[in-house]
């Protein structure tokens, strides 16, 4: 499946700058339909960075980033969402006062390009444009098994509930990249595995290209074709995760040189998206 | 037949509006009229506002000046079209049908200064958004005391008094069909995710910043029907009409009824509108007041009275609570 056609998202020699800190270099990453690609790396090593230069939220300082053939850089992140790139957020950032049916509404607004006067009108395009809409959310909060959970204000999920949410809503702006931080965080072995599950599923049905970013290097092994690693915001392996394991740069980055990187994973990224 | 349905269903508010306010408008005494379109007026505005500070979650405090613009404009409309006759039509009814192009030009006024407000600061947040809503009110203000065709301090008087209890009631009814429409639709969602949280709203496709300036024109649109709507009734239009006092007034009662809350907005409009009627004799403590009830406000109750709910979905609620068993 890899290596074919054209790829969905590629970025060449991505830098990201924060005054004098480089929290990202020369970051390049080639993504193809229907590949399910790890992204590791200690805290801080720039695993969410690379996901906000990605997605729009901020500007690459240098380099490219294209989705399907088109330069993105600079685009605001709606646009890039317009054009098939998908994400949810290290931190849960769901509307929270707003059910788990209408958060996923909102992101299936993506084609209907009324304004507000046929809401006005209740004109018929805008009765069918809203039955369109409500049958597309049901069908994802049933793709994440959320269904019986249609009704509930999102800040009353339970946390992995929540989780799944941001994951539905995500697909439902109809994706051809879903860029996965952390979604495992928080939960328990035996969720972990069902949810990493859950998401190869949704690959395999939607033809998704997926970037997933976990901290526990073993359990995205499981599930993905290929690693990608980052410390300190450098790339310092790539490839089939069995060779990338058994690198010394990864090895080292990982369990380190004794010093205080080896903390346990944080559970609330850095404050920024 | 199927489309005779759906052109019902789209005006059916409206239909069903204007006989009960012709009859309201027969049985009402003078000064209950003079009340109930000042009550209007502010419903209006209250409504008008909640769509930009409660749907939108952008906090503007500038409403007065959109309400400004809708007044003069519709107020050099009326007085510039009064001695115009149609011939063949008798002057009542062609003086209704210039008032209705006076209102359909104020608004038509007040949403382009809210496009020209709204594009370059709505990009700002928080504070700042309000900061500068606040400077562009008393810009717009400035402007119009400086203005020689406006009237300068004085402003213009003798305007046709045009607005009753009909046109006051069909622009109440106007606004919270907008609002209610926008709120059960697609549209409106995105005004909601953005109140919610602007990053994620954009990152799930919504142009959080055209969905802002939509909302701000509207908004304005709907303010400068109120001051339209207002000044035909007092037939005068004057700049003290519309200073921040006026901004702080609406925004309390959008802050009273809940941020989001159509029903919040209108029951608080009503209540505050009727304190200030018969508090007459504290005109001049006025701004006091409203801080210190805002003050309050935002210490006890800081989502309002209904927070983001309608009255119906609190109603029930002190019903249920009631109902198992106990005596009322
Ligand atoms: N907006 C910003 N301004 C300044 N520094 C930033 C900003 N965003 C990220 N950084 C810095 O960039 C570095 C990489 O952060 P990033 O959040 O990408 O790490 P991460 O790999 O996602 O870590 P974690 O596993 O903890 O989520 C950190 O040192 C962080 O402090
Ligand atoms: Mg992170």
């Amino acid at each position: 499946m890899s290596g074919t056609g054209q790829p969905v998202l590629e970025a060449r020699g991505v830098v990201m700058r924060f005054g004098g800190l480089t929290a990202l270099s020369g970051f390049d990453l080639t993504l193809h339909s229907g590949e399910l690609v790890g992204l590791i790396g200690p805290n801080g090593a720039g695993k969410t960075t690379a996901f906000n230069a990605l997605t729009g939220v901020y500007a690459p300082t240098e380099g490219d980033v294209e989705v399907a053939g088109r330069r993105v850089n600079g685009m605001r992140p709606h646009q890039i969402c317009e054009l098939g790139v998908a994400r949810t957020f290290q931190n849960v950032r769901l509307f929270k006062e707003l059910s788990a049916f209408d958060n996923v509404r909102i992101a299936c607004h993506a084609g209907s390009r009324s304004g507000f006067t046929s809401a006005w009108m209740l004109t018929p395009t805008h009765d069918a444009e809203e039955r369109r809409i409500a049958a597309r959310a049901e069908e994802f909060l049933s793709v994440m098994e959320l269904s019986p959970r249609r009704d509930e204000l999102a800040r009353n999920l339970p946390y992995g509930e929540q989780r799944r949410l941001e994951i539905a809503r995500a697909l439902a702006t109809g994706p051809k990249v879903l860029c996965l931080d952390e979604p495992a965080a928080g939960m328990n072995a035996s969720e972990k595995v069902a949810l990493l599950e859950l998401i190869r599923r949704v690959r395999d049905q939607f033809q998704l290209a997926i970037l997933v970013i976990e901290h526990d290097m073993r359990l995205v092994m499981g599930v993905s074709e290929r690693m990608l690693v980052l410390d300190h915001g450098v790339t310092i392996a790539q490839g089939a995760p069995e060779a990338v394991r058994q690198d010394p740069k990864v090895i080292e980055a990982y369990l380190g040189d004794g010093k205080l990187r080896l903390r346990p994973p944080r559970e609330a990224g850095t404050g920024v998206p | 037949m199927e489309r005779a349905r759906l052109v019902l269903r789209s005006v059916a508010p409206f239909l069903v509006a204007l006989p009960v306010l012709w009859f309201v408008q027969g049985s009402l005494a003078s000064y209950t009229s003079f009340v109930a379109i000042n009550i209007a007026v502010n419903v209006i505005l209250a409504v008008s506002l909640n769509v930009v500070n409660g749907f939108t979650g952008q906090f503007s405090i500038g409403h007065a000046a959109f309400m400004a613009v809708g007044a003069y404009t519709a107020a050099l409309v009326t007085t510039g079209l009064e001695s115009l006759a149609i011939p063949g039509v008798p002057a009542a009814v062609s003086g209704q049908a210039v008032f209705l192009v006076a209102l359909a030009v104020g608004m038509l006024a007040a949403s382009v200064a809210g496009l020209v407000v709204g594009i370059p600061t709505l990009r700002l947040r928080g504070d700042y958004l309000a900061i500068v809503t606040l400077g562009f009110g008393e810009i717009i203000r400035v402007i119009i005391e400086n203005t020689r065709v406006l009237g300068q301090a004085t402003g213009i008087s003798g305007l046709p008094a045009c607005t009753n209890v009909v046109w006051a009631g069909m622009g109440v009814v106007l606004t919270v069909v907008m609002a209610r429409r926008l709120l059960q639709s697609t549209q409106g969602r995105a005004l909601l995710a953005i109140r919610e949280d602007e990053v994620a709203a954009e990152a799930m496709g919504v142009d959080t910043v055209g969905w802002k300036v939509r909302a701000f024109v509207i908004s304005a649109a709907f303010a400068g029907l109120a001051g339209a709507l207002l000044v035909h009734k007092i037939q005068l239009v004057t700049p003290r009409m519309f200073t921040f006092v006026k901004s702080m007034e609406v925004v309390v009662m959008v802050v009273l009824g809940g941020m989001g809350s159509i029903t919040g907005s209108i029951v608080a409009a009503a209540v505050l509108t009727i304190a200030l009627e018969t508090l007459q004799a504290a005109d001049q403590y006025r701004m006091v007041i409203f801080s210190m009830l805002l003050i309050v406000l935002m210490l006890t109750r800081p989502s309002g009275l209904f927070g983001t709910r309608e009255i119906w979905d609190v109603l029930p609620r002190w019903r249920r609570r009631r109902a198992p068993g106990e005596a009322p």
